[in-house]
């Protein structure tokens, strides 16, 4: 009498298929989690990156990643997003589609924007044996990974321009409600975005792959910018507004330097007066224990993140947890062309100009709409400002707004206005930092990291025990790719001088 | 005709009066009871035989005649000839004849001295040779963790199964605070409740006042029979039932106080700070010296009263019998507003209404109701009482909150964080409440065919329904994102339902042989639902109510199973002196793979040596006992095909596949185990010897091992392994002194498991038990030990074996080595009691010896400055000796902030080395000294009163494992023996509640 023990042994409460009735849901999913959701946001976003990229600074003795300290727990999360959450559910619709559809090209596009978020952490990463359940999955060096990454997107962008889908996905895409044309678009930035990473290291390809994305077309205009939608429903609401209401970082001396110094009218976007003072005010990365408990350092003293994440009612914090979440800045496409105008390629634009239509598209994208706000500030001769922090910090740097005459000072201009544009997506301005050395920032007060002295920065994220304990073969190899120790100080492929 | 019979029943040696005999009419069902002073008075026609029996004394028959004054003296049953046992299925087995060790406990061993703890596994502790008792430091309610002959299982339960009149009842584990849920099964998460609570147990809710008797079946040998989940050995509970005759009334009171017992040592002259700076807001006690308040943590905890009243009656006529009890359990936490109130009725009708025919019909029915259960972990509220700095007047937290314009709480803390908040807040602006109704059915009905067979029916049901509501002001730490507040609810129902048939029979073949068998077939169906609804923000602030939800979400499991089965055992005797037992069994499981079937066999043998050989007087007994089993077991439903889950979010929602890779070839876990035994008993009885060895190895385990993230699964399923046990348990039980006026009992048991993971599956080096906190990793590995601890150790120089230090100073630390392991070497329990007319005194001492526990309560009040040994170096000068990265002798003198806040990591995910301590302790476990009033002839027969105490103190406690240069060595702050729940996530605690030492006053009355 065991006939209906199959039945009974079929979980009501979940699928035991995944088809095409499934594929949006999934695909959802993946573009969730990829851009990192609620609960990872704060230990691979704030705790890390976005210290790491200077946005931030801690106001709390909870946590010591400002002072370069690993957390091994947190090191494990960047794979669990790409590998765990985003790649099974994109693997499933390249399982179930055509290789030419619209769909198979969208999981093409999130797959690329996932792993290379991925190797830039760490460098060699496992990609080509990845999703394969498999008890020894190899490492893969960070330049084939790259090739295979602009691969894909170039295939993405083809198969859609081919396609004759106007819509895919529809509302399942939480960024472009399946809007064809703007899913290009972003693939092409993509495409520069990765071609610039690759600059210094294969300048030849990295120019091939740039002119091919801006002659395909990228983001222009505010309107084109990727946004994902968050909801306060799940595990999904808005990372940063969640963290910012428990108020334990603060804009950071450095960010408060160049948007003090400039007059930048995106100051009170970012961040807002602290709810004591009513003035805008940082703290330097690095802070020890002592410096972060100073009363002048205080939550109350400091400014949180601005209005858009959270707001003050006079006694709390209230975060607005449906707040969509940037995933890519129109502006960063300029800024991109304009260093590879530099470089001395085809980017449809002198250098100068590109760079002034970014900070344009920057500001557009913020609200600022008054052409006379922009363009006084881009004909600005201002430069960074003494924060007016309790350290006494001297302004970061003399890097003004309005185009420099050397080539120098321009790529430090370039850079430094990206760096503005790209907040709050502290992985992609940390990656540039390393990359490109601007903008120009404060040294951390204190390293507790004997890797990286009080004076150097953080340039990867070493590899978690859980990758030792799980995959300890195919991690050693790994470690021989590294050219230098695993540590936190060690570079990656694409970062030479 | 009947007339009335007087006397009095005595020890044959001590001339004691031996109260609670039995006294019957043989082959009728009138009977009594002995009095405090041995005495009885019965009614009984002149040819009528009067039968006398009681535990531990040989029954005596005495035949009435002329006589209506009976003084009859009782010896000690030296061979225990006649004690029975209830084993497997209810069957009771002489003890003589059994292949397999036992152990007997009564109910004034559970009754006697009460536990805060409120769950009656927490009385075996100490008491049972081979157990481990492990409570969840949750409060009262709590679950309790019981492992017999060490653990056996990665991914499953280690716990005994626990059966009550025959039947199992469902136990389920439940998960730790933060934990991940031990195999994260339907059928653990289907019992997680809120994370940061330990939830509750179904051995919580039996009422150790109806209970007769607890016979402990420690192996797989003596469970054989009960199938699948006896492979942890069993529990088997046998409730008390009417008896005949006039009907008597019992009452039993109680009260305990209870204090907390071990907080931690905290330092008395740091205020808040850093850097030896003052610093108002700071959230670390690294300030300056100044005044501070040496009880501010210690006030914070309540005296915990905990009060049972039991009233039981029992009677009834030879046809029919009755017990009816009803008890009411009133337990306040240590924790302010904590509170457990438990009401349970219990029916009982026993009977032979027809010939040949006996019926036995039970409906227990409880309500519990816990309120304010305490939040555990490391941002609970034993940490926020912890961590609150050592200069802050108690009165500046209990200001727990201001009122915002619209009248509703703000919380006020000194500090900010996103992890901790004002105590006090915690206490009064969350609740999480749980209440469960369970009824218990049982129905049997026994027919006997012919006098050598019978056959038997029987039906039971046990269901329980769990709500469990949670509310979370606004404000609330860790959800204070929810604008407006935050409430959940949750209902769990859990069903279980058995049916069996057993025919049973006995033959004499020939002279010298005998054959008793039984013969059965039983169905399993075990049912879960878990519905929960969250408000996720009210719209109304601070209005409780799944109506007010901003954001409402739900979440819905189910669990299903059935285990369908049949088996059958015989016993052959030669002569009652050797025994021979086979037993085999096959079951069916709707979680296997069809054909869904396994089945198992036992074979025991046992040889009353005294009897068949001619040894010296002195010997009053011999016994030799050997038995082989093997068990099978299934598994948790579901596992065989992958899934998807669906859940909110923006757009319409995600699927996603789930983490965990399905095993669709899954095998049943076999457990095959030896033992062999001997008793003996000497001069008399006086002295009693009680031995085991035992191997047992457990293959083809579900292991949930992790896969390379890479893969896209977390982790898998798979079936390997060979887990060992082997170890010794000795009893040794002995009466030093019988004399007229004063009598003293004494028992001594040891128990030693060895385990080893023999190997796992090939490829696979490790499989990782359970996670709770940021401490450690459990780590079973081919060549190591179950429980073994891995961590973060300070790293030596491999040829000097020099400590290394950082360029800073600080020791270096290296990832995921060896630093102990979770069990115990040995444990040893010494009970005694003695007797001295009137008076009774019975002391209970027991200790582990080896066994390793790291604190993570003790790291959190490093990092915070809070820890008395913190005070040492504050203004620097500490130089550890060591090497440094460039191979020179260090020099760089660092303080004790530097030192503590970088070996802690936030005290959430310390270096676990620094924090482990040695688990050995010997303690004062029980005291109990009570009077019997001479009360006979009143309305009252007898009374006892006693004062009792538990916890009382230590002997012994733990040292640190590292003795830091400088620092030296540290004596263990909590209790090495509580856990933060009580799945397999051992030997790390991270802010579980402060053990208490309860002294109480206990008042039985017989009517």
């Amino acid at each position: 009498c065991t006939g209906k023990f199959d039945d009974m042994n079929k979980n009501p409460a979940k699928l035991s298929d995944a088809g095409a009735r499934e594929l949006p849901f999934m695909f959802t999913r993946a573009q969730s989690a990829a851009t990192i959701h609620r609960p990872y946001y704060q230990t691979i976003s704030i705790l890390m990156p976005d210290l790491y990229a200077q946005y931030f600074a801690l106001t709390t003795t909870s946590f010591q990643t400002d002072r370069y300290v690993m957390n091994d727990g947190w090191l494990s999360r960047p794979g669990i997003i790409t590998y765990v959450l985003t790649l099974p559910q994109l693997q499933t619709i390249f399982d179930n589609t055509e290789r030419s559809s619209g769909e198979y090209a969208l999981a093409n596009i999130m797959m690329t924007y996932t792993f290379h978020r991925l190797t830039d952490y760490y460098g060699p990463v496992p990609y080509f044996e990845a999703g394969q359940a498999s008890s020894s999955i190899a490492y893969d060096p960070q330049d084939k990974i790259y090739d295979d990454l602009f691969k894909r997107l170039d295939s993405a962008v083809t198969n859609l321009k081919a396609g004759t889908a106007a819509n895919v996905f529809g509302n399942y895409d939480i960024i472009y409600e399946g809007n064809v044309q703007q899913w290009i678009r972003f693939a092409n930035t993509l495409r520069l975005r990765l071609a610039l990473r690759i600059s210094k290291v294969d300048p030849a390809r990295a120019k091939t792959e740039a002119e091919a994305a801006v002659a395909g077309g990228v983001m222009t205009a505010a309107s084109h910018s990727a946004y994902i939608k968050r909801s306060a429903k799940g595990d999904d609401a808005n990372g940063l507004a969640t963290n910012a209401v428990n108020n334990e970082f603060s804009m950071s001396s450095t960010m408060a330097s160049y948007l003090k110094g400039y007059n930048d009218p995106r100051l009170p976007i970012y961040f807002q007066p602290a709810v004591a003072s009513g003035q805008f005010k940082g703290l330097r990365n690095g802070s020890s224990a002592t410096d972060i408990n100073k009363p002048g350092n205080r939550p109350a003293q400091t400014s949180n993140v601005g209005p858009r994440w959270v707001n003050w009612n006079g006694a709390t914090w209230i975060g607005q947890l449906e707040a969509t979440q940037p995933v890519m800045h129109a502006a960063e496409a300029w800024f991109l062309r304009a260093e590879g105008a530099l470089n001395g390629w085809n980017m449809d634009g002198t250098a100068q100009e590109l760079y002034e239509k970014g900070i344009a598209a920057s500001m557009q994208e913020w609200g600022i709409n008054d052409l006379t706000v922009i363009n006084s500030y881009i004909t600005s001769a201002a430069v960074p400002a003494a924060p007016g922090d309790e350290a006494g910090s001297p302004a970061v740097a003399a890097t003004p707004v309005k185009w420099a005459a050397t080539g120098s000072m321009q790529r430090l201009q370039i850079g430094t206005q990206k760096w503005l544009a790209l907040y709050p997506d502290g992985q992609e301005a940390w990656a540039e930092f390393r990359r490109s050395g601007y903008p120009v920032m404060y040294p951390v007060l204190q390293s507790d990291n004997s890797d990286l002295p009080a004076g150097t920065f953080i340039n990867r994220l070493p590899y978690s025990s859980v990758e030792a304990s799980t995959n300890g073969a195919a991690l050693e190899k790994a470690r021989q790719m590294l050219g230098g120790p695993d540590n936190a100080a060690t570079r990656v492929w694409w970062d030479v001088d | 005709q009947n007339q009335p019979i007087k006397g009095t029943v005595k020890d044959a040696v001590s001339q004691a009066p031996i109260p609670g005999v039995s006294v019957s009419v043989k082959g009728a069902s009138q009977g009594t009871a002995t009095g405090i002073d041995g005495g009885f008075s019965i009614q009984a026609a002149a040819d009528a035989v009067l039968v006398f029996s009681f535990i531990g004394y040989e029954k005596k028959e005495v035949p009435v005649g002329a006589q209506t004054v009976l003084n009859i003296t009782l010896q000690q049953s030296a061979s225990q000839l006649g004690e029975v046992v209830v084993t497997a299925l209810g069957i009771e087995r002489k003890t003589r004849s059994l292949g397999y060790a036992t152990q007997q406990l009564n109910n004034t061993d559970l009754t006697t001295v009460r536990q805060p703890g409120a769950n009656i596994m927490n009385s075996l502790s100490g008491k049972v040779a081979g157990a481990v008792i492990t409570p969840a430091a949750t409060g009262p309610g709590g679950a309790v963790r019981v492992v017999l002959r060490g653990n056996r299982s990665i991914s499953g339960n280690n716990n005994a199964l626990i059966v009550v009149d025959g039947v199992p009842i469902d136990n389920t584990m439940t998960t730790e605070p933060g934990g991940s849920g031990s195999a994260n099964t339907v059928a653990t998460q289907q019992k997680s409740i809120a994370s940061g609570y330990s939830g509750s147990d179904g051995a919580a809710s039996i009422n150790p006042d109806d209970v007769e008797s607890i016979t402990v079946l420690k192996g797989p040998a003596a469970a054989a029979l009960y199938g699948s989940r006896a492979a942890n050995g069993a529990l088997v509970i046998t409730t008390k039932k009417g008896k005949s005759g006039k009907v008597t009334m019992n009452y039993n009171g109680g009260v305990a106080i209870d204090r907390p017992y071990l907080l931690m040592d905290l330092q008395n002259t740091y205020g808040r700070g850093n850097g030896g700076v003052y610093g108002a807001q700071a959230g670390e006690s690294w300030g300056a010296p100044t005044t501070t308040y040496k009880n501010n943590v210690r006030d914070f905890y309540n005296t915990g009263v905990t009060l049972n009243s039991s009233v039981n009656i029992s009677g009834g006529t030879d046809k029919l019998r009755g017990y009816a009890s009803y008890t009411h359990n009133a337990n306040n936490g240590i924790v302010p507003k904590n509170r457990l109130e438990r009401n349970t009725l219990n029916l009982r009708l026993t009977g032979e209404l027809l010939p040949r025919l006996t019926t036995d019909v039970k409906v227990t029915y409880m309500n519990q109701i816990i309120k304010n259960k305490p939040r555990l972990g490391d941002n609970g509220v034993t940490n926020e009482a912890l961590i609150m700095p050592r200069d802050m007047h108690p009165d500046s937290l209990r200001n727990f909150e201001r009122l915002d314009k619209t009248g509703q709480p703000v919380p006020v803390y000194w500090t900010t964080s996103s992890a901790f908040q004002n105590p006090y807040w915690d206490v009064h602006r969350t609740a999480l409440n749980e209440e469960r109704n369970r009824i218990t059915l049982m129905g049997l009905a026994k027919y006997q065919l012919t006098d050598w067979l019978s056959v038997q029916g029987r039906y039971s049901l046990d269901r329980y329904d769990d709500k469990i509501t949670g509310s979370y002001y606004f404000g609330t730490i860790p959800v204070p994102t929810l604008t407006g507040g935050r409430y959940q609810e949750a209902y769990i129902n859990r069903w279980e339902r058995n049916m069996d048939v057993l025919i049973s029979g006995n033959n004499k073949l020939g002279n010298d042989f005998g054959i008793n068998y039984n013969a059965g077939a039983a169905v399993l169906r075990n049912r879960g639902y878990n519905s929960q609804s969250f408000a996720n923000g009210l719209s109304i602030p601070n209005q409780f109510n799944l109506n007010f939800a901003a954001t409402p979400a739900f979440s819905n499991l189910t669990v299903e199973k059935e285990i369908q089965s049949v088996y059958g055992n015989a016993q052959l005797d030669f002569r009652q002196q050797l025994f021979l037992d086979v037993s085999a069994r096959n079951d069916w499981s709707s979680t296997l793979p069809a054909p869904h079937s396994y089945f198992y066999p036992s074979v025991g043998l046992s040889a009353i040596l005294s009897d068949m050989l001619n040894l010296p007087d002195w010997i009053s007994f011999s016994k030799v006992r050997a038995a082989y089993t093997q068990v099978g077991n299934d598994a948790d439903p579901y596992l065989l095909i992958q899934t998807y889950t669906y859940s909110l979010g923006a757009g319409n929602g995600f699927v996603a596949r789930d983490q965990i890779k399905y095993i669709s070839d899954l095998k049943p876990e076999k457990t095959e185990s030896w033992e062999a035994g001997t008793e003996w008993r000497f001069l008399d009885g006086r002295l009693g010897l009680d031995a085991t060895v035992y191997k047992s190895n457990t293959y083809n385990q579900l292991i949930f091992i992790g896969l390379p993230q890479p893969s896209g699964y977390n982790q898998q399923y798979i079936n390997a392994g060979n887990i060992q046990n082997q170890g010794v348990e000795v009893m040794l039980t002995g009466t030093p002194v019988r004399r007229q006026n004063f009598t003293w009992n004494s028992s001594l048991n040891f128990a030693l498991n060895r385990n080893k993971a023999i190997s796992l599956s090939p490829g696979v080096t490790q499989a990782a038990l359970t996670t709770a906190t940021g401490f450690g990793s459990l780590l079973v590995k081919p060549g190591g030990m179950y429980g073994d601890i891995y961590d973060y150790v300070w790293s030596q120089d491999s040829k000097t074996g020099q400590y290394l230090v950082t360029t800073a100073g600080l020791p270096a630390v290296t990832a995921l080595q060896k630093i102990g392991n979770y069990n115990p070497d040995y444990t040893l329990g010494w009970s005694n009691q003695l007797q001295y007319k009137r008076f009774n005194l019975s002391m209970l001492i027991d200790g582990r010896v080896g066994g390793m526990v790291i604190s993570g309560t003790d790291a959190m009040t490093a990092y915070f400055g809070i820890a008395d040994y913190t005070t040492k170096y504050r203004d620097g000068g500490l130089v550890l000796p060591g090497l440094k990265p460039d191979g020179t002798t260090n020099t760089t003198a660092i303080t004790a902030e530097q030192l503590w806040t970088q070996v802690s990591q936030g005290g959430r995910n310390g270096y676990g080395q620094f924090f482990a301590y040695s688990a050995t302790n010997f303690r004062l476990r029980e005291l109990s000294l009570g009077y019997d009033f001479d009360w006979q002839n009143k309305l009252v027969k007898s009374a006892r009163l006693s004062l009792t105490g538990r916890n009382l103190f230590f002997f012994y406690r733990g040292k640190s494992l590292l003795d830091i240069p400088g620092i030296g060595k540290r004596t263990i702050p909590v209790d090495p023996e509580v856990a933060i729940g009580s799945s397999n996530y051992q030997g790390i605690e991270s802010g579980i509640l402060p053990i208490t030492r309860s002294i109480g006053l206990n008042l039985s009355l017989s009517f």
